[in-house]
């Protein structure tokens, strides 16, 4: 009867087992399970950046959707009648009245208030390092250059989502802000005030705009982001993970664990502690206390009225910016459109193009899964070191108030270190960068030749004095060093190499390469032949290998 | 996949599926997958996905002191992520229950005021073990492995005959011969998609209808009114003093009107020998009171830090610093215009009251505010 | 001032001051009330105009030593006030005389002129240790005071005799609606001093300075003299309910505790921002590093 069913010689006999096959019976998801499950994750803490990014969001839509139930997005005027007695009777818009009744009278609402807010402050920072991950390894070249674009409208879009949540509980720092927001769309030429209306839905503030923020924020910029985030996964499981070069590491491969159940224990374990920070900040240091700060009103303001931290730079961009007003004929281009608009248009469409503007520099169109160490193109480095000067001055100013008075600076003083600060501090720390790059280079390339300084001094029958050196790998006839860099680290330390014979637990390290040590020195201690699956691992002749004292590489001097 | 069932809508045991999956099926028989142990399969599966295990740091023996020692730590962890996750549910529930009142109220400084630190603190505590629990379990009792996955470019084959396919259909289609069908589907798409869009017009809003950007509530005879509601005197204000004044009508320090705060100021003697007043402006002030708008005319802030000895005002946003004895001029900072003056006078009961509007738009500068009339 | 002008014009009559919907909260919302608790506030203030003056004359000796913390004796209030004078006189003429002249005319580039400051604007000064100054800067810092309660009190006496001025207040300081406070507070104050008071940056190395060790009567001194850059808040502008109430609601909110944990300076997003860099994304950067390390 049955001719074409498979006889199965073991059918599954736990619960489990059934179960798991009446599910692949109906949705055949064998296949795919184990091929996710093989997917091999390169081991080095530096990839973990973008998940602490992806978990602050997961923390951002959990206490976002509590609060939901709770605020509402009018700017209906009420009496406050609330718990707090210091605003009771003050005339306060229905959403900074609900933000504070979650806060106050419902239970624990403000631990979840403060968990988002914190949640949001790590989410933009945590795409930022993720960043400047990416761009100082050279992660974003060609075949990636997609996925950098997806990052870089990702960041965008968190700021701007972040902006539009502080600005809804409708307070006076936030109120504040959104003025200032008005001003900039106000200034763009020729169709700023259509903007502006339209924005606004009339003059500044109108009734509308909390509302209009509202469903930007709980789901128009949400979904987008969400939507790339998907598409920026996706990109990277079809692409695979860079990885730093090292032993047996090739552009044709990827080394490390595989997803179950070493990286997704690993991975798991960091949203919990994501979101154990964000859970603890969330309770024990308080923020946006909108209680203290008040509501709106269009005639008040606080001394240190600043945005969150990622909006700081546009704000300091608009503190140290000249006061350069344009005027022809009656038509005005004022100076808040280039400071709170020009410059951080420049710059992110800079950041966006940059993997093309490098590729037409370099002229290198190749296809590259090996990263590169900052050191190694010093060019890029600087060039980093220089935007993140410029930024790091924008951001400064951006506070340049609060600095004024906590360190007793001249305010006019900060502005002007601003102003000059921006100009000149950038290419100052180009020129430092280049310089520090090459050096490391150059001091790579030394201990290559020359192999690591061993701290032994030794007298040479001439009298003369010599530091014994260890070479990292086979030596020439001048007992120089054959290898040649191949973009990994270069060990520059004895222990390093298994030179102290145990491997230090490096904190700061891969896992394979202590690993690798390690191994070593526990095959020596059992007297045991090194396995072959090691040769396999380091045969690609790349310098962690050789030049092991174990390995008969005894520390040798140089001839000169 | 009964072969037996003879009901209508069925073929029966005529209907011969194809060979079941091909590829690995046909490699290995279910009789050589029986025979492997689960770590050969476990291998043979990488295998097909191109990973390829190296080494595996084996885990501590079971029931040796390091296994015995590290799973301890586990519990440990584990343990503490309970109880503080039942201290959290402790804080939460059991305030205003057996624990004092959750309900903060301004002057607390007990329970109250630590309900919210005491829940960071135990969830944090809670989700912290949890994580770190986790990674010691994976550190410490799973055998790490490592592992090298082959990376494959695109595949030629792929390319050649998916582009086969697409480029097939698309002449097959003809559109490349039918021009007019093609040209008329572009314009449909084009004003499709502008259709679909287009209901947005309905946001846009026309900022030149009686030129709001350009005028504010002050009308001649509008008294200057205090936040509560007072009058202002010319005897009120004590020289080397600023208050804030809104136009008297209703809501006139609200929302409804953004731009419509002043800042009446009362010069000292020595600032008035060296008032300097733009052409113009000569007779706006009334003795000793100058009007200025409160809002900068750089990013909308209400400016307003007065330094009465300097004379400047200054913006608390982006440091704008204006110079009330210069007509407002800025002297610091991005700000680029003056403050707007308001002509003030005193009625006929001795209030002050404005003289007209300002005459140029209030606040931040836009694009064409030389143009309003 | 609208007891003078009963037919003052519609929308003022219309317009629903702040501070009188708060005056009508306590007596149970009814309309009367709130128009006689306005009128009541009115003539409190004109009373206060005249009590301003008769307080000049009257108050010098008697209100203040009754008032001040560990004023010396109260006995010697009545008898001593010209010798409170004296020995005002005195204590200048060895400590401020270099800058504000010999006859309180105040010297060119050194100080200003203090003939009709009033003994507030002495309290505020020399309490808060900014004079006598130690040198010419921005702005004078505040130190502990060099004079005791009794020398101030005498240099006040002397100030206050010789052309008037504020005069020290008396009662309670707080005595004043909290959130009437708080609406004037962000008014007229929190753009120098910052929301919560913890003072702020002006121009050129001033400062509006922190409020957090200020006591009543210091800030009650400083809204009535307007000391070196800070406005003046007169008697006709803030009155004197408006003061406690703006003093009460500082107060309050100095002693709150912070409900949501950590007040990290009450300086808003700035000190939130170093925050979440050092604590969040350090903590977070330390535990990918423990996490890629081997066990």
């Amino acid at each position: 009867m049955a001719t074409n069913t498979v006889p199965a010689p073991e059918q599954p006999r736990t619960l489990v087992g059934k179960a798991a096959l009446e599910v692949d019976d109906r949705l055949p998801i064998a296949g795919w399970l184990r091929r996710t499950m093989n997917k091999v994750f390169p081991d080095h803490w530096s990839f973990l950046l973008g998940e602490i990014a992806l978990y602050a969001f997961v923390v951002l839509l959990l206490s976002g959707t509590y609060l939901t139930f709770f605020f509402d997005a009018s700017m209906r005027e009420v009496v406050y009648e609330g718990s707090y007695a210091p605003l009771r009777g003050v005339d306060v818009s229905a959403a900074y009245d609900s933000t504070l009744a979650l806060s106050f009278d419902v239970r624990g609402g403000l631990f979840i208030r403060q968990m988002h807010h914190w949640a949001a402050l790590l989410f933009v920072a945590a795409i930022c390092v993720h960043l400047l991950r990416i761009f100082f390894t050279g992660a974003f070249r060609r075949p990636r250059e997609t996925n950098w674009f997806i990052g870089v409208a990702l960041l965008v879009l968190a700021m701007l989502e972040g902006f539009a949540g502080y600005t809804l509980p409708d307070d006076l720092l936030s109120g504040t802000g959104l003025r200032i927001f008005s001003a900039v769309f106000l200034s763009i030429p020729v169709i700023g005030t259509w903007v502006y209306f339209t924005v606004f839905g009339g003059d500044f503030p109108g009734e509308l705009i909390i509302g209009r923020l509202y469903i930007l924020h709980v789901l128009i910029i949400p979904a987008i982001i969400l939507a790339l985030i998907a598409l920026h996964l996706t990109v990277l499981i079809k692409q695979k993970h860079t990885q730093f070069p090292g032993a047996g590491r090739t552009e044709h491969n990827v080394v490390g664990n595989r997803l179950f159940p070493t990286f997704a224990g690993k991975a798991t374990a960091l949203f919990f502690i994501v979101f154990a920070v964000c859970a603890a900040l969330g309770g024990l240091v308080q923020i946006n206390p909108i209680w203290l700060i008040g509501p709106y009103n269009p005639a008040q303001v606080s001394a240190g009225s600043q945005p969150d931290w990622y909006i700081g730079f546009v704000d300091g961009g608009s503190r140290i910016f000249p006061p350069w007003e344009i005027e022809l004929w009656g038509y005005h281009i004022p100076p808040v459109l280039w400071g709170a608009l020009g410059l951080p248009g420049v710059m992110f469409t800079v950041m966006a193009l940059y993997p093309i503007i490098e590729r037409k520099l370099t002229g290198d169109t190749a296809s590259h899964h090996l990263l590169q160490r900052p050191r190694d193109v010093p060019v890029r480095t600087g060039l980093g070191a220089m935007a993140l000067t410029a930024y790091i001055v924008l951001w400064i100013s951006g506070g340049n108030d609060v600095i004024a008075e906590k360190f007793d600076i001249s305010l006019n003083a900060m502005t002007w270190f601003g102003r000059i600060g921006f100009i000149l501090l950038p290419p100052i720390a180009y020129w430092i960068t280049y310089r520090i790059c090459l050096g490391l280079q150059r001091h790579d390339r030394e201990v290559l030749e020359h192999g690591i300084e061993t701290g032994v001094i030794r007298r040479l029958p001439n009298g003369e004095f010599i530091e014994v050196h260890q070479p990292l790998g086979p030596v020439d006839d001048h007992g120089h060093g054959v290898l040649s860099y191949g973009g990994a680290s270069v060990p520059k330390k004895m222990n390093q190499v298994g030179g102290a014979r145990r491997a230090i637990k490096g904190f700061f390290r891969p896992i394979e390469e202590p690993a690798e040590v390690q191994r070593q020195a526990e095959r020596e201690a059992r007297g045991l032949e090194a396995e072959e699956a090691s040769r396999e691992l380091t045969r690609s002749g790349r310098p962690a290998e050789g030049g092991r004292p174990s390995a008969g590489g005894r520390p040798r001097e140089p001839r000169d | 996949m009964s072969t037996t069932d003879h009901r209508p809508g069925s073929t029966g045991g005529a209907d011969v599926p194809g060979p079941l999956h091909g590829g690995p099926d046909d490699d290995y028989t279910p009789q050589q997958l029986a025979a492997m142990d689960r770590t050969e399969l476990d291998r043979l599966g990488a295998r097909y996905d191109a990973v390829e295990v190296l080494h595996v740091d084996p885990v501590p023996e079971p029931g040796s002191p390091l296994e015995r020692k590290a799973a301890r730590q586990v519990t440990l962890w584990f343990a503490i992520a309970a109880l503080s996750a039942v201290a959290f549910l402790v804080v939460y529930a059991g305030s205003n229950w057996f624990l004092p009142d959750w309900s903060w109220e301004p002057g607390d400084s007990g329970w109250s005021a630590l309900f919210t630190p005491l829940l960071g603190a135990t969830m944090g505590l809670s989700l912290l073990a949890i994580g770190v629990g986790l990674v010691l379990y994976v550190k410490k009792l799973l055998p790490h492995e490592t592992a090298v996955q082959d990376k494959h470019d695109g595949s030629h084959f792929d390319r050649v005959t998916t582009g086969a396919t697409l480029v097939g259909a698309w002449h097959n289609s003809g559109l490349p011969r039918r021009k007019l069908l093609g040209g008329t589907l572009a314009f449909m798409g084009a004003a499709m998609g502008v259709m679909l869009i287009a209901p947005l017009g309905g946001l846009i809003k026309n900022p030149n209808k009686g030129n709001p950007l350009g005028t504010t509530p002050w009308a001649d005879g509008l008294r200057l009114l205090r936040d509560d509601g007072t009058p202002v005197r010319p005897g009120d204000q004590v020289p080397g003093s600023l208050e804030t004044v809104f136009p008297a009508i209703p809501g006139g320090n609200s929302v409804h009107h953004s731009d419509a705060a002043v800042m009446l100021i009362r010069l000292r003697p020595d600032q008035m020998e060296t008032l300097v007043t733009p052409a113009g402006q000569e007779d706006f002030g009334y003795g000793d009171y100058l009007a200025y708008s409160k809002i900068c005319t750089h990013a909308g802030c209400p400016v307003s830090l007065y330094e009465q000895e300097t004379s400047r005002i200054l913006c608390p946003c982006h440091q704008s610093q204006f110079d009330v004895t210069q007509g407002a001029r800025p002297v610091f900072g991005p700000a680029t215009r003056s403050l707007p003056q308001l002509p003030i006078r005193v009625d006929e009961e001795g209030y002050f009251v404005a003289r007209s509007d300002f005459r140029e738009p209030v606040g931040p500068s836009f694009w064409n505010m030389g143009r309003l009339n | 001032m609208s007891t003078t002008n009963p037919s003052s014009e519609a929308p003022v009559d219309s317009h629903r001051g702040l501070r009188a919907r708060f005056g009508r909260r306590p007596v149970a919302g009814s309309p009367a009330a709130a128009a006689r608790d306005r009128r009541r506030s009115k003539q409190r203030r004109r009373l206060a105009n005249v009590a301003g003056l008769m307080a000049a004359l009257v108050l010098t000796g008697v209100g203040y030593s009754v008032l001040a913390p560990g004023a010396s004796a109260a006995d010697d209030s009545t008898g001593t006030a010209s010798n409170a004078v004296e020995a005002g006189q005195e204590l200048y003429t060895r400590s401020c005389i270099t800058c504000h002249g010999a006859n309180l005319e105040g010297v060119q580039d050194r100080g200003p002129s203090l003939i009709g400051v009033g003994e507030a604007a002495v309290y505020f000064q020399v309490h808060t240790g900014r004079m006598p100054l130690v040198r010419q800067e921005a702005q004078a810092p505040e130190r502990a005071p060099i004079f005791t309660e009794e020398q101030i009190e005498q240099l006040m006496a002397y100030i206050q005799a010789n052309g008037g001025g504020p005069t020290m207040p008396s009662g309670d300081l707080r005595d004043g609606d909290l959130a009437a406070g708080g609406e004037l507070f962000r008014l007229n104050c929190a753009q120098c001093h910052n929301f919560t008071g913890e003072g702020g940056a002006l121009s050129s190395g001033k400062r509006a300075p922190s409020l957090q060790e200020a006591s009543d009567l210091v800030i009650y001194t400083a809204m009535l003299s307007g000391p070196e850059n800070m406005p003046v808040f007169g008697d006709n502008q803030l009155t004197p309910e408006d003061k406690r109430a703006i003093i009460n609601y500082v107060q309050t909110i100095k002693e709150q505790a912070d409900p949501g944990g950590a007040g990290i300076g009450r300086v808003g997003p700035v000190a939130e921002g170093l925050v979440i860099w050092t604590v969040g994304m350090g903590s977070l950067l330390f535990g990918i590093f423990w996490m890629g390390t081997k066990a």
